[in-house]
């Protein structure tokens, strides 16, 4: 699950970093990426009704158990900023930027907790 | 994945950034140019040039390879697509002592506009600062990431 979140966050960086790169190219679009709300809903759903699929085509009903869910990413098409149909907004990317940063952090430290645990749990601690 | 992706991101920003403030630099610096291009046996006043900013997208192998791996897409950073110059009309300035007044005294000076030049220096300062703080930010991301286990 560490891992997962912590590849969300790696790729929200990089949509970020992407997002501030193209401050002023005229008509872009700013995207975000969503994996927190899914994991939730995904959290809140488990053990609820799970459609079953015999072909990789059939629309999925619900994620099965421990399947964690991909991180999506979704463009903003419907707002603009400035007067070129760009819509980002450099003061909210920063904001996002250090809460990203923070929160890879934290998931790092967590993931290193984990392993200081299973290396007490085989003796080595 | 490629770890590095965010920085090519950053680093296109920063070198399109870099690009845009030579080309204001060029632009402050001929703002009195009157010899700039030699058409048809007359010499025109310098042009003011912009930029022209367009997103970078990955290469279409790219985009097969990381749909096939089931890797989301995103953008590669940003890059300048074209310099063009502004076609606004040159200054009409009255000046008889100066080399190039026609015989009216008038003087085709650039159409640069200094005021407007140093608000986009501004904003190409802001904007590059903003991307080293990205790159930073990413670089710290990775250093911590090597923390993991130890």
């Amino acid at each position: 699950m560490i891992e997962s979140t912590l590849d969300a966050a790696s790729l929200r960086q990089k949509v970020i970093a992407n997002n501030i790169a193209n401050v002023d190219t005229p008509n872009f679009k700013r995207t975000e990426v969503q994996f927190e709300e899914l994991l939730q809903s995904q959290m809140r759903n488990e053990g609820n009704l799970v459609g079953v699929r015999t072909h990789e085509n059939h629309i999925p009903i619900g994620l099965p158990k421990n399947q964690m869910p991909e991180p999506q990413l979704q463009t903003d098409q419907m707002t603009s900023m400035n007067n070129n149909g760009n819509n980002v907004d450099i003061d909210y990317e920063m904001t996002l930027l250090a809460k990203n940063q923070l929160r890879y952090n934290t998931l790092v430290q967590q993931m290193s907790h984990e392993l200081g645990m299973i290396r007490t749990a085989i003796g080595r601690g | 994945m490629k770890l590095t992706n965010g920085f090519d991101i950053s680093a296109s920003a920063l070198t399109a950034q870099r690009l845009r403030m030579d080309v204001i630099s060029s632009n402050i610096a001929n703002a009195n140019t009157t010899r700039a291009t030699f058409v048809n046996g007359q010499w025109q006043p310098y042009q003011r040039k912009m930029v022209v900013m367009q997103q970078r997208t990955p290469s279409s192998f790219d985009q097969v390879l990381s749909a096939s791996m089931g890797q989301a897409n995103v953008g590669e950073g940003v890059k300048i697509s074209n310099i063009i110059e502004d076609d606004a009309p040159f200054k009409s300035v009255y000046d008889p002592s100066h080399p190039d007044a026609d015989e009216n005294g008038y003087v085709q000076m650039p159409n640069v506009d200094i005021l407007k030049e140093m608000v986009d220096m501004i904003s190409a300062t802001r904007a590059y600062e903003a991307n080293v703080t990205v790159l930073n930010a990413s670089k710290a991301m990775i250093v911590k990431a090597l923390e993991i286990g130890k």
